[in-house]
């Protein structure tokens, strides 16, 4: 790796005293806050369809955003093209708009020392396409060859190498290299006249040794399983039904019924549910939360956040008492407390909210097979593909792609295609059960929140949900 | 010819001289202005020029896409080279290449299209922060006690696309776009805090509603979400609000495509010429839309872009098929993407069909989460809305979901309103479909 990420932007003429010069500008008419975020991003995705490894796409993102704190005010800017001229317009910009505040010349930065969560041997940009072609072309033969009704096989493999400068006004400088991949794997299957669809994906900060033997093989026969089993699967029956999560991606329950609600923003403006819950029970004690920017090579893992803060292992719900939200430096200082590391963005064309990282739910006491004995009829969810929630009313869903019938403590009949709703305080507070498997999911999750994608990871152990409304079929 | 069409041509030559048989290049810049107020004070104000060039190679029979933000000559280069290179080790597909000379071209002119408003250019920052504040205070004018946040947003911008393609297409457009809307939550007294907001797009700036509309529209959104809990499950009739139709309508958009039809990925293979709905569903797809916000001079191939009939009175007439799988599927191409969807006013009010049909009813007018499988058609979803009886709203509908098959859902439609939403590229009336699914308690 290159030695020391501060120089990276050295060779697009990004010297010490061309950001001192526009953090002035940035900060002329004073500012309690403002920084500079530098990205260089470059991109290569390859793809198989029809039997060939027959697309790629490359991509280079390069810019600086400009932004100036006063209050919760924020004036931002932002320019592709790094130029002075362009870069002073872009602070002069945010200047504009936010007035005021103690500082009005910006401290001289030096570089501060991060933790590395993702260290990887050889950058994605290093690594040539023609290394990438026999794995796409492994995985279709392992997918064809693992079932006669396979029809159709598409694969991606996608990664990025994202470099970022963070200087602020404060005198804090740091700079990090963010590696990231995702493969994916799809497949239709074909029975007597009946198609279905399966996929699976996998996802990390981290390089090409991570796609070790196992996982290349769980790509492939997961998307296969998956398919095949949907061929004999069917909607479940409609209504309120307890439900058991599995263990890993069933983190999308904690992702939409809580974690949004604990993003410092919407607590701080008063429009979420949990915004006068901080310090009381929200759920049974052997519930606890935790939101970890830490995880080793997770998808949604940070050695700094976008504002240059260090990054941590937030605890939401402790023994069910609601412990801390999800802070950004605007609304730590808001609330009066030290920022999470929770301020992310998409790019530099976007300012900092607070957003997730890698959101679980901590082991409990239960054994799997009993959380499943213990329900007479209900829905167990294993595969999901999205979720969503309204912050305020706190009703949320997820959308189940593959999950079992439920009936007198037994897994029967395959269920499929089935959203299910409910309310994140309610269901809470019904959670039942927490098994002692939790496992992190490696899938591709990508947040989306105010216009902005940021990649996140999640887990859960197996749980028990009193309720959600089912949408299946009367 | 504009610097960006220069640009575009000079990119092409360059990649054909490195090597490449066939090249398209879209050079686009932009500006745009963000103002969102909430507490009677800007609380963020966001504004860009921006920039970015597209290209696609053919080479050796082989194909890539790439784009980039680094358009200083030298890098440019470098990625050109990097993205022959790339292309190279790629496997041969021979139906990837340009389309013929004579299917490229503009299907009507700039100003037929009317997508770009001459008052962008002379917009002041003061204006813009005028715009906002005026937003801004209509909105909190409002008289309602449970108001606890309100937030408002006004935007601007502009952008030109300047497209070369090798095989001598050449040409550009131009738009501008406008926006504002509302967000406001309401405390509801239980510790739910209903959420609403109202957001409105236009080409043209005179063309967005009165700030007193907006703020009209916000308040009784919200005001119709107190009090929100699941109906029971059972199979009543839906009263698919205009501005929430394009949610259902559009899971038709992946099963009609080129490339899941290719791939088997799609539930409406071999439904050409059939019936998939009923007399009431017709479908156009209209890029000469004046004004309109999916209005495009060509599409994405560089194709003539015409307005189509994709469904007429229930019956599929066409399929979107870009260049590519077009050849790969030997039909003709259409095109590769939806621009307008537009589907007829009906006659009457959604009301008076309401009315008509009797007994429960649900007013579907937003979604929560939900998805589709374009291979069988299932899908399911879920809503908010209002319960209705005979017409009459009863009460304010949330935690429920809606799940059909794609292939039977149409065959419901028995009515669409006369109400047409014009703020979006669906513009389509509420829809009025009988027994359908809905999940609660």
């Amino acid at each position: 790796m290159n030695a020391s990420p501060y120089t990276w932007f050295e060779p697009f003429g990004v010297t010490p005293a061309l950001i001192r010069e526009v953090l002035a500008a940035a900060t002329q008419y004073g500012a309690d806050d403002a920084d500079l975020y530098f990205e260089h991003t470059t991109a290569t995705s390859v793809s198989l369809s029809d039997r060939k490894v027959n697309r790629a796409y490359t991509s280079v993102d390069l810019g600086c955003g400009v932004r100036v704190v006063v209050g919760d005010q924020v004036g931002y800017a932002y320019t592709e093209d790094l130029s002075r001229d362009s870069l002073l317009r872009a602070a002069r910009t945010a200047a504009q708009i936010a007035r005021g505040g103690k500082i009005t010349a910006p401290v001289d930065a030096s570089p501060a020392r991060l933790p590395d969560h993702y260290p990887v041997d050889r950058a994605w940009h290093d690594v040539d396409v023609a290394d990438r072609v026999p794995l796409l072309r492994a995985w279709e033969s392992r997918a064809f060859d693992a079932d006669p009704r396979i029809e159709r096989v598409q694969v991606y493999l996608g990664d990025a190498d994202k470099h970022v400068l963070i200087v602020r006004a404060d005198g804090r400088m740091v700079a990090d290299y963010r590696p990231m991949t995702r493969a994916g794997l799809s497949c239709v299957a074909l029975d007597d006249g009946q198609r279905e669809g399966g996929s699976y994906n996998l996802a990390a900060r981290d390089g090409l040794t991570y796609y070790t033997a196992e996982r290349q093989e769980r790509l492939v026969d997961e998307a296969v399983r998956s398919a095949i089993r949907a061929l004999s699967a069917s909607p479940p029956p409609a209504g309120e039904l307890p439900v058991v999560m599995a263990a890993g991606s069933s983190g999308i329950l904690l992702h939409e019924a809580i974690g949004h609600g604990m993003e410092a923003d919407f607590n701080r403006k008063n429009i979420s549910i949990y915004a006068d819950k901080l310090g009381k029970r929200i759920a049974p004690t052997q519930v606890s939360i935790c939101d970890d920017g830490t995880l080793p090579h997770a998808r949604g893992s940070l050695n700094t956040d976008d504002e240059g803060e260090d990054v941590e292992n937030t605890v939401l719900v402790e023994d069910g008492v609601l412990k801390s939200y999800l802070h950004d430096r605007i609304s730590a200082r808001h609330y009066g407390v030290n920022p999470t590391g929770s301020g992310r963005r998409e790019s530099f064309r976007h300012p900092v909210l607070p957003r997730m990282r890698s959101t679980y739910m901590r082991s409990g006491p239960h054994d799997p097979q009993e959380i499943i004995q213990s329900v007479q009829r209900g829905i167990y969810c294993e595969s999901f593909s999205n979720g969503q929630v309204h912050i305020g009313a706190g009703d949320f869903a997820f959308y189940v792609r593959e999950g079992y019938l439920i009936e007198d403590g037994k897994l029967t009949r395959p269920v499929k295609d089935v959203n299910l709703i409910g309310n994140g305080p309610a269901v809470l507070e019904t959670i039942e059960m927490v098994g002692n498997d939790m496992k992190i999911d490696e899938g591709g999750w990508t947040c989306g929140k105010d216009g902005q994608s940021v990649p996140v990871s999640q887990g859960m152990p197996t749980i028990k949900v009193g309720k959600l409304s089912v949408g299946g079929r009367s | 010819m504009s610097e960006l069409l220069d640009l575009a041509h000079q990119a092409v030559q360059q990649a054909l001289s490195l090597g490449a048989d066939e090249a398209a290049v879209t050079v686009s810049a932009g500006s745009h202005a963000t103002l969102t107020r909430r507490d009677g004070k800007v609380e963020q104000a966001t504004e860009a020029t921006t920039r970015g060039l597209s290209l696609s190679l053919f080479v050796d029979e082989r194909s890539s896409v790439h784009s980039t933000s680094d358009l200083r000559p030298e890098a440019l280069k470098v990625f050109m080279e990097r993205a022959i290179q790339a292309t190279r080790l790629l496997e041969p597909d021979p139906e990837r290449r340009q389309p013929e000379r004579e299917r490229c071209g503009r299907g009507a002119s700039e100003a037929e299209l009317a997508q770009n408003d001459p008052d962008w250019e002379r917009v002041t920052p003061e204006q813009r922060a005028a715009r906002a504040l005026a937003l801004e205070q209509a909105v909190t004018a409002i008289q309602d006690d449970r108001v606890i946040s309100s937030s408002t947003s006004y935007a601007d911008g502009s952008s030109l696309d300047a497209r070369v393609l090798s095989n001598g297409f050449a040409d550009e457009h131009e738009s501008s776009g406008f926006s504002m809307g509302a967000e406001l939550t309401l405390d509801e007294g239980n510790g739910k805090r209903p959420e609403a907001s109202a957001w409105y797009g236009a080409r043209f700036y005179r063309d967005l509603p009165d700030p007193d509309e907006v703020a009209q529209e916000v308040i009784e959104r919200a005001q119709e979400r107190i009090g929100a809990a699941p109906h029971k499950s059972g199979r009543y009739p839906m009263i698919l609000a205009n501005r929430a139709a394009g949610r259902i309508l559009g899971l038709l958009g992946a099963p009609l495509s080129g490339s899941s039809l290719y791939e088997r990925r799609s539930c409406l293979d071999g439904k050409l010429g059939e019936r998939i709905g009923s007399e009431h569903l017709t479908l156009l797809d209209d890029p000469t839309v004046p004004r309109g916000l999916g209005s495009r001079p060509f599409d994405g191939d560089a194709l003539i872009a015409t307005p189509r009939t994709i469904i007429e009175g229930g019956v599929l007439k066409s399929y979107y098929l870009g260049v590519y799988y077009a050849r790969k599927l030997e039909m003709a191409p259409t095109t590769g993407g939806r621009s307008n969807w537009v589907v007829p006013a009906g006659e009457r009010s959604w009301q008076d069909h309401a009315r008509e049909l009797g007994g429960e009813a649900i007013l579907v007018n937003g979604f929560l989460g939900g998805n589709a499988n374009p291979i069988t058609g299932d899908f399911s979803f879920g809503i908010r809305g209002v319960l209705l009886e005979d017409g009459q709203p009863v009460r304010s509908v949330a935690e429920m979901n809606v799940s059909g098959n794609l292939l039977q859902i149409f065959h419901k439609l028995v009515a669409r309103g006369d109400d047409p939403w014009p703020w979006s590229a669906n513009l389509v009336p509420t829809l009025i479909f009988d027994d359908v699914d809905f999940s609660g308690t």
